[in-house]
C-alpha cells in the first residue's frame, strides 16, 4: 500500500540534460525560477516556457510522465487560479450575484496558474534526470562557501544521503508494521479523522523505536569504517565541468537577462 | 606466527540502569589470536561475545587490562582511525550498515572516509566488489537486493578498506540458509587466498564447525579453546553450558554411550558415516548394514 510512493524520483538516462553536470542542473533551475517571478508579460511567459519545453524535449521525457506528478497539486492550482478570477480589481466583463469576473481577473489566473504548473514541471525535470546522489553531491559543493560562516554543509548532505537511502527500507518496515497490528486487531480504516488519527499511533511508536535503533547501529557500523566527518574525504566520482555545462549556463543567464531586459520595456 | 589480536586479562560492563547493579559482561579474558587464521567465537546470546567483538576495533575500550591490535593498543585514540582501518567489522543487520544507495558508493564509502585519492577508490572499490562476487551488481539500489547480497556487500564494504582482520559479528543471524552460506563461503574464500584473519562471532554450531578454531564463551569467558575436532570431542562440556553439538558429534557420543568405541572428531556427514562403515565392517558381519545405509 506504501509501495507507490516515490520521492525525487530518477529516470535514469544518456540525454544531454541527464549528463549535464548536477551543479548546473542545479543552477540553472534557480535561474529559471526568477527568471519565471520576473516574467510579466505574454511575451516574457513565453519565453520561459520555449525553454522548458526545449529542455523536455532534449531530455525525451515523457510529457505523460510529467503531467502525472501535478495530480496531488491539482486543487492548488485550481484554488489560486478561481481566488485570482474573482478577486482581482478592474473592468468587469462579467458578473453575477457577488462574483464578479474582470479582465484583469482572466489574466492574473491565466499567469498563475502557468507560473505554478511551470515552476512544478521546471523541478520534476531535475528530480526525473539526476538522481539523487548527485544532487546530495552538488547541493554540498555549492554550498561549500557556507563551510566559512560554520554552516555544517558536509553534515546536512549526508543527512540526506542517507535520509534517502532509508526511505525505502522504513516504507517497508511500516508495511510490516501496520500487517503485524491488522493482524491483532487493529482497525485502521473506519470511524472519523480524529479515530484514525488515533489509529495511527500504534504503527508511529514501534516505527519510531526501530528507527532509532537503526541510526544506532547504523552509527557504529559508520565509525567502524573510519568515518569521522567531513574532514579529509574524498570522493570517488569526482564532478567535472563540460563545456556543455558552460554553453548550459550561458543560455540560463541570457533566459534570465532577456527576462529582465522584457520586463524593463514594460513587456 | 604473529599475533592478529591480543587481548590482556581484560574486564568490561555496560553502564547499569537505575536501580540495577551492574553484570560484568567480560571478565578477566585473555586471549590471541594467530594472524591469517580463522577463529570462531561460539556462546549463548548474553555471553559477551558482541562486546568482545566491539572491543577488538576500539568501539568499546576494556575497562581493566588491554586489547593490542597488529601492535597498536586500542586505548591509543592517536591510532583509531588505523586501528580501525586494520580490523573491519562487520554486523549483524546488513541493512543497517549500508550507508549508501547505490551499491558502488556504499563500497567506496570507507575509502573516501580515508581521503584516498578517487582513482585508486574506484580500483579498491572495483576489486572488493569482484572479491565478494557484486560486481555486477554494482550500480544497484541495496534495498532491492536479497539479504546474503546486502551482507556481502557490507563485507565487501569493510575490505575496500584493505584490512588485515575482519570481525564478522552474528553476520548470518538474519540471513536465510542460502544467504548463510554464500557468506560464509565468501569469508572463507577471503582467509584462505587474501590472507586475512576473520573473526567469526556466531552461535551456529556449523558454521563455528568450518573454522580454524573455535573459542567457547560462557558469561564473558572462555571456557572451551581448540579446533573444531577438539572443542567437539567434548560435548558433556558444551552441553553443560548450555550449547548443543554438531547433529554428527551427538551421534558418534550417543553410540560411544551405548558402548561402541567412535572417534568423536568426525565433524562432516561424510567423516561420521566413514567412522561408522568402518567401525561396524571392523566389528561384526551384521553390523556393516547399518554402515553402509548411514
Amino acid at each position: 500500500m506504501l509501495k507507490d510512493i516515490t520521492l525525487g524520483q530518477y529516470f535514469p538516462g544518456d540525454t544531454i540534460v541527464h549528463r549535464l553536470d548536477p551543479r548546473t542542473k542545479l543552477i540553472l533551475v534557480c535561474v529559471y525560477i526568477v527568471a519565471l517571478f520576473c516574467a510579466k508579460s505574454y511575451v516574457s511567459y513565453a519565453v520561459v516556457a520555449a525553454f522548458l519545453v526545449l529542455s523536455m524535449w532534449l531530455s525525451t521525457i515523457r510529457l505523460s510522465v510529467i503531467v502525472k506528478g501535478l495530480k496531488p497539486l491539482l486543487i492548488i492550482i485550481v484554488l489560486t487560479g478561481l481566488l485570482n478570477l474573482f478577486y482581482t480589481e478592474g473592468t468587469p466583463i462579467w458578473s453575477f450575484w457577488i462574483f464578479t469576473i474582470t479582465r484583469e481577473g482572466i489574466r492574473n489566473a491565466f499567469f498563475m496558474i502557468s507560473r505554478i504548473i511551470m515552476l512544478i514541471f521546471g523541478t520534476f525535470l531535475l528530480t526525473y534526470t539526476t538522481s539523487p546522489i548527485a544532487l546530495t553531491d552538488a547541493m554540498e559543493l555549492l554550498l561549500n562557501p557556507l563551510k566559512k560562516i560554520k554552516v555544517p554543509v558536509h553534515e546536512l548532505s549526508m543527512m540526506m544521503c542517507i535520509a534517502l537511502r532509508f526511505i525505502p527500507t522504513l516504507i517497508s518496515e511500516t508495511d510490516k508494521i501496520i500487517s503485524a497490528q491488522k493482524a491483532r486487531g487493529a482497525d485502521f480504516e473506519s470511524g472519523n479523522l480524529m479515530r484514525r488519527a488515533k489509529a495511527l499511533i500504534p504503527i508511529l511508536v514501534p516505527l519510531f523505536i526501530s528507527a532509532f535503533r537503526r541510526a544506532d547501529e547504523l552509527a557504529v557500523a559508520m565509525e567502524s569504517r573510519c568515518y569521522h566527518g567531513g574532514k579529509g574525504r574524498t570522493r570517488m566520482k569526482q564532478l567535472h565541468m563540460h563545456s556543455r555545462d558552460y554553453v548550459a549556463l550561458a543560455v540560463g543567464i541570457v533566459l534570465l537577462a532577456g527576462v529582465i531586459v522584457l520586463r524593463s520595456f514594460g513587456l | 606466527m604473529k599475533q592478529a589480536i591480543q587481548a590482556n586479562r581484560i574486564t568490561f560492563q555496560y553502564e547499569p540502569q537505575e536501580g540495577k547493579v551492574a553484570v560484568p559482561v567480560l571478565e578477566d579474558l585473555s586471549l590471541s589470536i594467530e594472524e591469517g587464521s580463522f577463529v570462531a567465537v561460539l556462546g549463548h546470546n548474553g555471553c559477551g561475545k558482541s562486546t568482545l567483538a566491539k572491543h577488538f576495533n576500539a568501539i568499546l575500550l576494556p575497562q581493566g587490562g588491554s586489547i593490542c591490535v597488529y601492535g597498536m593498543d586500542t586505548a591509543d585514540e592517536e591510532k583509531l582511525i588505523d586501528i580501525r582501518r586494520t580490523v573491519g567489522m562487520v554486523f549483524q543487520n546488513p541493512d543497517n550498515q549500508i550507508v549508501a544507495n547505490v551499491v558502488e558508493e556504499d563500497v567506496a564509502f570507507a575509502p573516501e572516509n580515508l581521503g584516498i585519492l578517487p582513482p585508486e577508490i574506484r580500483q579498491r572499490v572495483d576489486d572488493a566488489l569482484k572479491q565478494v562476487g557484486m560486481y555486477e551488481f554494482r550500480e544497484h539500489a541495496p534495498h532491492l537486493l536479497s539479504g546474503g547480497q546486502k551482507q556481502r556487500i557490507a563485507i565487501a564494504g569493510v575490505i575496500a578498506m584493505r584490512p588485515k582482520c575482519i570481525v564478522l559479528d552474528e553476520p548470518t543471524a538474519m540471513l536465510d540458509p542460502q544467504g548463510r552460506q554464500e557468506v560464509l563461503s565468501t569469508v572463507k574464500r577471503l582467509c584462505r587466498e587474501s590472507g586475512i584473519t576473520v573473526v567469526l562471532i556466531t552461535h551456529h554450531m556449523m558454521e563455528a564447525a568450518q573454522a580454524d578454531r573455535i573459542l567457547v564463551m560462557v558469561k564473558g569467558t572462555v571456557i572451551a579453546d581448540g579446533t573444531p575436532r577438539q572443542v567437539f570431542s567434548q560435548p558433556e562440556l558444551l552441553q553443560s553450558v548450555g550449547l548443543s553439538v554438531p547433529q554428527t558429534t551427538q551421534l558418534l557420543y550417543a553410540l560411544n554411550q551405548a558402548g561402541c568405541k567412535l572417534p568423536l572428531e568426525a565433524l562432516s556427514v561424510e567423516e561420521c558415516a566413514d567412522a561408522l562403515y568402518h567401525y561396524f565392517s571392523n566389528s561384526s558381519s551384521g553390523g556393516s548394514n547399518l554402515g553402509t545405509t548411514t
